[in-house]
């Protein structure tokens, strides 16, 4: 009898103790989202009431609506698509570029104090200013644009790399080298992964400036296929439905990428190099 | 090899006045003293890590030019690489010299037997607790065969029972590998209980003071009543050194308020 009291006991309990995460759940939802429910249903009523015109600004499901035939239609990812890869590319030429050139620099004094102001420099002047002669250089086309996405992600990349350079541990250092470790396979070996945790957040950095530069850039060179060349056919034929449409759709890749790849790789990267406890 | 194996003379600024000492081959030596009086300096200027201001160090029978060569160093925070597992670390000094693959497994392998680490060689340093870093960092330096062992402070940031534990590990490790140590540590039991002989180094500016050769026949024992007479002379010592350069200090004050 008690046997049979404690089970129904022990059963109660966790039927209270998944009620209550559910609960919790819920509440964590709402905190982190209720200004976004608020902006929604703000929008859908000033829509709906029709106190604006849908010209200016269409309903929720009007806009929704455009994007699911958009993206069944195909023609979007196709554009998009065009888009990812320019990003990607543009991005990790700029990583490889960045990264080499700060630790290239970042063990010599001499290159450092003369290469790293000239780089912080061009870190002050938006990348997209360098667009016209992007394309004066390499045409009205892709290559002038994946050129300013690899320049953009290139300047913040270097100066993390600097930055992560100053903090290697002087010991691990002195260690490395008091077991022969010297040149390329110091770099190689120590100086690189030593940096690994503070590269990911450069990385994660690069490419929120990767994707800046590349919708400025393809808003104006709109040649090729792209979400920034459909955002500008958009504004031409007056397709304000079709505007933002692109603009939830680039909203919502910059949330997955940073959620799904960087914030994991962040994870993976905080717990092998033990950094999970010292955070 | 014959006799001297090692002679230093250096000046290092005021850490370090010019000092003269000579380790014979195979012999465990402790420079101890307070902090400040130069004995890391002194170390890191064997391993070829620092170079000395003035005069010269010589490793077997050799200049000391730079890291290497028979040397290898153990680290007060036992400084591992953290994405590296404990073989991983172990391994590194032999990939750094080009070992193949295969003897250097075997080679971290049996280093790692010998500081009885065996059951956690694919864990990562953070996943280890402080001794067990420590005997890692041991195992990396050991695992180059080094003829001389250079340790700085290896285990003062550990608790008093690990340190206890690993002292006598080290005294058994040193007598199945006789390399040469050098041993730089603040605790004087630490200094008497594990060398042949003991330099007591005194600061402002760092300085050897005192030399003691210890014949306690091994393996010893911590709780020795020798060791702990010993204890007793070097700590007397070292307070009538401290009470000297405080009263060095005092003089140059008052010259200076003058």
């Amino acid at each position: 009898m008690s046997t049979a009291a404690g089970g129904a006991g022990a059963a109660g309990g966790r039927a209270v103790r998944a009620s209550r995460g559910a609960r919790a759940a819920a509440i964590g939802f709402l905190r982190r989202s209720w200004f976004v429910l608020l902006i929604l249903l703000v929008w859908w009523l000033v829509t709906a009431a029709g106190w604006v015109d849908p010209y200016k600004l269409p309903s929720p499901g009007d806009v929704l609506g455009t994007l699911g035939t958009l993206l069944t239609e195909r023609a979007l990812l196709v554009d998009l698509g065009a888009t990812l890869l320019r990003l990607v590319e543009g991005w990790a030429i700029g990583v490889v570029a960045g990264v080499l050139l700060g630790i290239l620099t970042g063990g010599s004094r001499v290159l450092e104090d003369g290469i790293r102001p000239v780089i912080a420099g061009l870190q002050a002047v938006p990348t997209i200013a360098f667009l016209p002669l992007a394309i004066l250089w390499f045409g009205f086309n892709g290559t002038a644009v994946l050129a300013i996405t690899a320049f953009g992600t290139f300047k913040p990349m270097a100066l993390a790399t600097y930055g992560a350079m100053h903090q290697i541990s002087p010991t691990l250092l002195m260690a490395g080298r008091a077991l022969g470790a010297r040149g390329l396979f110091l770099q190689r070996t120590l100086v690189f992964p030593a940096i690994v945790p503070s590269l990911v957040t450069g990385l994660k950095m690069g490419w929120s400036f990767a994707w800046r530069a590349l919708m400025a850039a393809e808003i104006v060179v709109t040649g090729a296929a792209g979400l920034g060349g459909v955002l500008e056919l958009g504004r031409e034929i007056g397709a304000i439905d079709v505007v933002m449409a692109v603009i939830l759709v680039i909203l919502v890749v910059g949330i997955a990428t940073e959620q799904l790849v960087f914030a994991r790789l962040e994870r993976w990267v905080n717990r092998r190099w033990g950094l999970v406890g010292a955070r | 090899m014959d006799g001297a194996c090692k002679t230093y003379e250096g000046g290092d600024r005021p850490a370090l006045l010019p000092t003269s000492f000579t380790v014979e081959r195979g012999e465990f030596v402790s420079l101890v003293g307070p902090s400040g009086c130069g004995k890391s300096t002194l170390l890191g200027m064997i391993a070829g890590l620092l170079r000395p201001d003035a005069g010269f160090v010589e490793a077997l029978g050799r200049p000391v030019e730079g890291p290497g060569e028979g040397r290898a160093m153990v680290f007060q925070d036992a400084a591992l690489f953290p994405w590296l597992t404990v073989l991983g670390n172990v391994e590194y000094g032999l990939r750094a010299h080009g070992v193949a693959r295969a003897e250097r497994r075997e080679r971290a392998l049996e280093a790692v037997r010998l500081v009885h680490l065996d059951h956690v060689v694919d864990r990562h340093p953070h996943e280890l607790s402080g001794g067990m870093r420590q005997r890692a960092s041991i195992a990396r330096a050991l695992v180059m065969r080094p003829e001389i062992l250079l340790m700085d402070e290896p285990f003062s940031a550990l608790d008093a029972q690990t340190r206890t534990i690993l002292s006598d590990e080290l005294q058994r490790i040193w007598l199945e590998t006789r390399p040469t140590v050098v041993f730089v540590t603040h605790n004087l039991i630490e200094a008497a209980f594990l060398s042949d002989t003991v330099h007591l180094l005194s600061s402002g500016p760092g300085r050897i003071v005192r030399t003691y050769d210890i014949d306690i026949p091994r393996p010893r024992d911590e709780a020795d009543p020798a060791l702990l007479d010993l204890r007793h002379d070097m700590l007397e010592r070292l307070r009538a050194e401290v009470d000297d350069a405080a009263e060095r200090r005092a003089q140059v004050a008052e010259v200076v308020a003058l």
